[in-house]
């Protein structure tokens, strides 16, 4: 029956921390806002320098490799801009041609690389209270597996 | 007695999940390979000094023909060498005419490989080598056409026993190529662009392509009552030094995947 409290009292604590309940700590806590811009930049050029102006570019997801999940146009100075899909983790793979000359580039995008913003992480007692519930688990559990079978 | 009962049956569910992991790569398909003179050489097109050449035959020899399964995909543009995950190769030397077929022909089949493991075949690597047997024996490149300009006709055959190896990625072009399913067939592509050589009078003369083209005219200065008939030797001794160093260094860029450059050496 203690175990089961313990447990009990740990879950709500972790619901507190998960849902993001407001939890007012501190009277001059900062907060920082963030966005991270996931956005892939691409450059395309022949072998001697000169832009591929005009060329078109086609991505694919890596989720689908057969149908494009974008196409476009490079603009005068052979560049364009996607944002990826980051649900889609994977290697992303974008083709340029122009005229019979084309290349084609594979990026790694992973599921970590999220584009999103939010503010600037946990707060500390949100910290201290997931620190705590992780112990006292990891104590929990280690007393469960260590305790006598009865004779 | 139940302590045995669960330790027989914790033994068979880790055999059969060993034998379910082991019979997971089981799923097959057919890879072919197919070689691609393009419509240059089908319908054959106007050098950059204005000879219209048609090819009668394009025989360029095949060896070690290899597509790979690479991850990360192989980049031609490094210096790293390709890693293959799985790899299906042809293990025949093959020589096909790039000009067989009409101006619509499709791609000339140089092999296929039945039971292939499914899956990206993202890179293929072949070498051009000197055949063996007619109708190009000793050459790795046969070149046999008509070139016409204003009231001149000129029959060629350039005959080339250079060999040239080849590495290369991902096929760029209108499709995707490569990506063998269960019990489906797909392709990869070797291509040549004969352009190289020649050049495209459709393509504007201070593009890299033409700029280092060598052209026809310089063929045709050498040609005799309307015929030429070389090797890279005569060409040696009858081309400028200019024009001959030029074909030496454009003729091991002929090697593509659709419009993707290759790695060559």
């Amino acid at each position: 029956m203690h175990t089961k409290w313990k447990l009990i009292t740990c879950l709500i604590l972790v619901l507190i921390v998960g849902l993001g309940l407001p939890i007012t700590a501190f009277a001059h806590g900062a907060k920082i806002k963030y966005t991270v811009d996931m956005t892939i930049e691409l450059v395309a050029a022949y072998d001697n320098g000169e832009p591929m102006a005009g060329a078109q570019f086609t991505v694919y997801a890596p989720d689908d490799l057969f149908t494009p999940w974008l196409t476009g146009v490079c603009d005068d100075e052979g560049r364009f801009s996607f944002v990826p899909d980051t649900s889609k983790p994977g290697t992303w793979d974008i083709q340029v041609r122009q005229a019979g000359h084309g290349d084609i580039v594979h990026i790694p995008i992973g599921e970590d690389m999220v584009a999103t913003s939010g503010t600037g992480g946990y707060t500390a007692i949100q910290i201290i209270l997931m620190a705590a519930c992780f112990i006292w688990g990891s104590v929990g559990t280690a007393l469960y597996f260590s305790r006598r079978r009865r004779a | 007695m139940r302590k045995r009962i669960i330790g027989l049956v914790i033994t068979v569910l880790f055999v059969v999940s060993i034998m379910l992991v082991s019979c997971g790569g089981g799923e097959v398909g057919t890879l072919q390979f197919n070689a691609n003179g393009e419509d240059f050489v089908r319908q054959g097109f106007i050098s950059k000094d204005g000879w219209s050449i048609d090819f009668a035959h394009v025989y360029i020899t095949l060896a070690d023909v290899t597509a790979c399964q690479t991850a990360p995909p192989y980049d031609p543009h490094s210096d790293n060498d390709m890693k293959c995950d799985v790899k299906v190769s042809l293990d025949k030397v093959y020589t096909v005419d790039l000009a067989e077929g009409g101006e619509d022909a499709s791609p000339i089949l140089v092999g296929e490989v039945t039971n292939t493991a499914v899956g990206h075949y993202n890179a293929i690597s072949w070498k051009m080598v000197k055949a063996t047997s007619e109708p190009a024996v000793g050459y790795s490149l046969v070149i046999v056409g008509t070139a016409e300009k204003d009231s001149q006709s000129i029959n060629f055959s350039i005959k080339v026993d250079e060999e040239y190896q080849y590495s290369c990625g991902e096929y760029v072009g209108d499709k995707r190529k490569g990506m063998v399913e269960e019990g489906g067939t797909a392709d990869v592509e070797i291509t040549f662009h004969f352009d190289h050589i020649f050049g495209d009078i459709e393509t504007p003369m201070d593009d890299g392509l033409n700029v280092s083209a060598v052209g026809f005219e310089c063929f045709a200065g050498i040609a005799e009552g309307g015929r030429l008939d070389v090797d890279m030797a005569e060409l040696q001794s009858k081309l400028s030094s200019g024009d001959y160093q030029m074909l030496v260094d454009i003729l091991p860029t002929l090697g593509h995947v659709g419009e993707g450059h290759c790695h060559y050496h």
